[in-house]
């Protein structure tokens, strides 16, 4: 087997694990996809029935409630490791640091992408945005958000995991970090909603994809300090 | 398929010269508060060592050393000649680990449980179904293996966790009180596992309060007191045993007229 096969094959075997677990102790996954329906509701409220203003809040709200439920997500995934110190043990296995990473990193970007498929639909409802063109392009800015949200999330709660306060340093440290992320996400959304008037679909996208392409190596690179005790 | 019997070996014949264990004035703080304060041992290779020593003494921390799992402050820790701090990935795969908490996944079975470790341990597909049914015979949890690990009692979850060791060839077997939360037959299991380790030539390390249990059936023995190596008997073990001022505890407290 070679190295990137076993890289992958570990990998899988981690995320695996992490979603059987997830979706078998079903109260986790439902609490997270409720506050983010939640998010989109309270913020509906908030706004009041003008439908422009809804229409023009769409895209940040989409965003706002796909990360606020993510950082429950990925930090959840992290607790699952910490119920009988299977943390300790899983730093013990003789496999390397970065394929840890990407398995809790693809577990962390399934649950974002649930999330994602729960969110578009129901921001699309409620905030009566008009998406039949730009549905394709939708799915694609999703996934590089939650890719990215998946890469960095995933090292900051691995980093956050044995401190005591973790429920409260997670969102503190990461929510300023996604900020590009957030930024590029919600104005390629918009853009994309709004057929791309000023070219600039293209530029965000880019940018998307460059923070993915950082965060991912970032977090491979760092993910062992994590393991550390 | 029926699970098949199984038999505990090592990966390698131990090499004569090399100690299994060899620490130097090992020593790890937590919050500038040591826990292993300075401990010189040499363990052989292929023998049953118990770590004896009240709570708080450091044996724990002295397993989780050994293990990789913690880094030492100062001085030096190896295992079979290869320095912890300086090479934890070619350790790895010679060490089994059972720490006090048992490392479980309460949401997964027993099988789907052992079957992720035997994943990460490398062990190839068609061995690995095979080895996990053994594993799960041997420590008795053959007819819970499709039940889910909350379900299980503390001594069971004990049982799984051994079950686990079970799956590879380790070098260095590091128990830490392995017969916690067990029932009779529950502890008869250890001691059988120990005298299998033991005589496939593998170096056990069993952090343990039960010594009287234990006597009977290790090769050699230390005491920790402090952090410090206050005893050290038997076939198999060595060190620079401490004694008199140096075992007092440690108060934290700068000498008197030390002050600036």
């Amino acid at each position: 087997m070679t190295a990137v096969a076993r890289h992958l094959a570990i990998a899988r075997a981690i995320a695996a694990k992490d979603l059987r677990a997830e979706l078998r102790g079903r109260q986790a996954v439902t609490s997270t996809l409720f506050l983010a329906a939640l998010t989109l509701l309270i913020f509906g409220f908030a706004l009041g029935p003008d439908r422009a203003s809804l229409a023009a809040a769409g895209p940040g709200l989409l965003w706002l409630a796909v990360i606020l439920s993510g950082v429950l997500a990925v930090g959840r995934l992290h607790q699952l490791e910490m119920e009988d110190g299977a943390f300790e043990l899983l730093a013990l296995y003789p496999v390397p640091r970065a394929a840890i990473y990407l398995g809790k990193a693809i577990g962390g970007l399934a649950a974002m992408l649930a999330l994602g498929a729960l969110v578009l639909p129901l921001t699309v409802v409620l905030y009566a945005l008009d998406v039949a063109s730009a549905l394709p392009g939708l799915v694609l800015v999703i996934g590089l958000g939650a890719l990215g949200f998946a890469a960095i999330g995933t090292l900051y709660a691995g980093l956050t995991v044995r401190l005591r306060a973790r429920e409260v340093l997670l969102p503190l440290l990461l929510l300023p970090v996604v900020a590009p992320l957030l930024l590029a996400a919600v104005s390629a959304t918009a853009s994309l909603l709004a057929g791309d008037p000023l070219g600039e679909l293209g530029a965000w996208l880019q940018l998307l994809i460059g923070y993915d392409m950082a965060m991912l190596l970032a977090g491979g690179l760092t993910y062992g300090l994590a393991l550390e005790e | 398929m029926p699970p098949t019997t199984i038999h505990v070996r090592p990966t390698g014949v131990p090499d004569e010269t090399t100690p299994a264990v060899e620490t130097h004035d090992l020593a790890r703080l937590f919050r500038r508060s040591p826990a292993l304060a300075g401990v010189t041992l040499r363990l052989e290779a292929g023998r049953a060592i118990a770590v004896l020593g009240p709570n708080g003494a450091g044996k724990t921390t002295l397993l989780r050393i050994l293990a990789t799992s913690l880094r030492p402050s100062f001085g030096m820790a190896a295992v079979d000649g290869i320095d912890v701090a300086e090479q934890p990935e070619e350790i790895r795969p010679r060490v089994a680990f059972l720490p006090h908490a048992t490392g479980l996944y309460d949401d997964l079975s027993a099988a789907e449980n052992l079957r992720f470790a035997a994943q990460l341990m490398g062990l190839p597909g068609p061995d690995r179904a095979g080895r996990v049914g053994a594993a799960l015979d041997r420590v008795g949890l053959t007819a819970d293996r499709d039940t889910r690990v909350s379900a299980f009692s503390a001594g069971m979850r004990r049982r799984l966790a051994l079950g686990r060791l079970l799956l590879g060839h380790p070098r260095l077997v590091l128990l830490d009180e392995p017969y916690a939360a067990l029932d009779a037959p529950g502890m008869a299991l250890v001691d059988a596992l120990l005298d299998e380790w033991r005589s496939a030539g593998a170096t056990v390390l069993v952090a343990t309060h039960a010594d009287e249990r234990l006597a009977a059936r290790v090769d050699g023995w230390l005491r920790l007191v402090d952090g410090l190596l206050a005893e050290v008997g038997g076939k198999g073990a060595s060190g620079e045993v401490m004694t008199g001022a140096a075992l007092q505890p440690w108060s934290g407290a700068l000498p008197e007229g030390s002050q600036p």
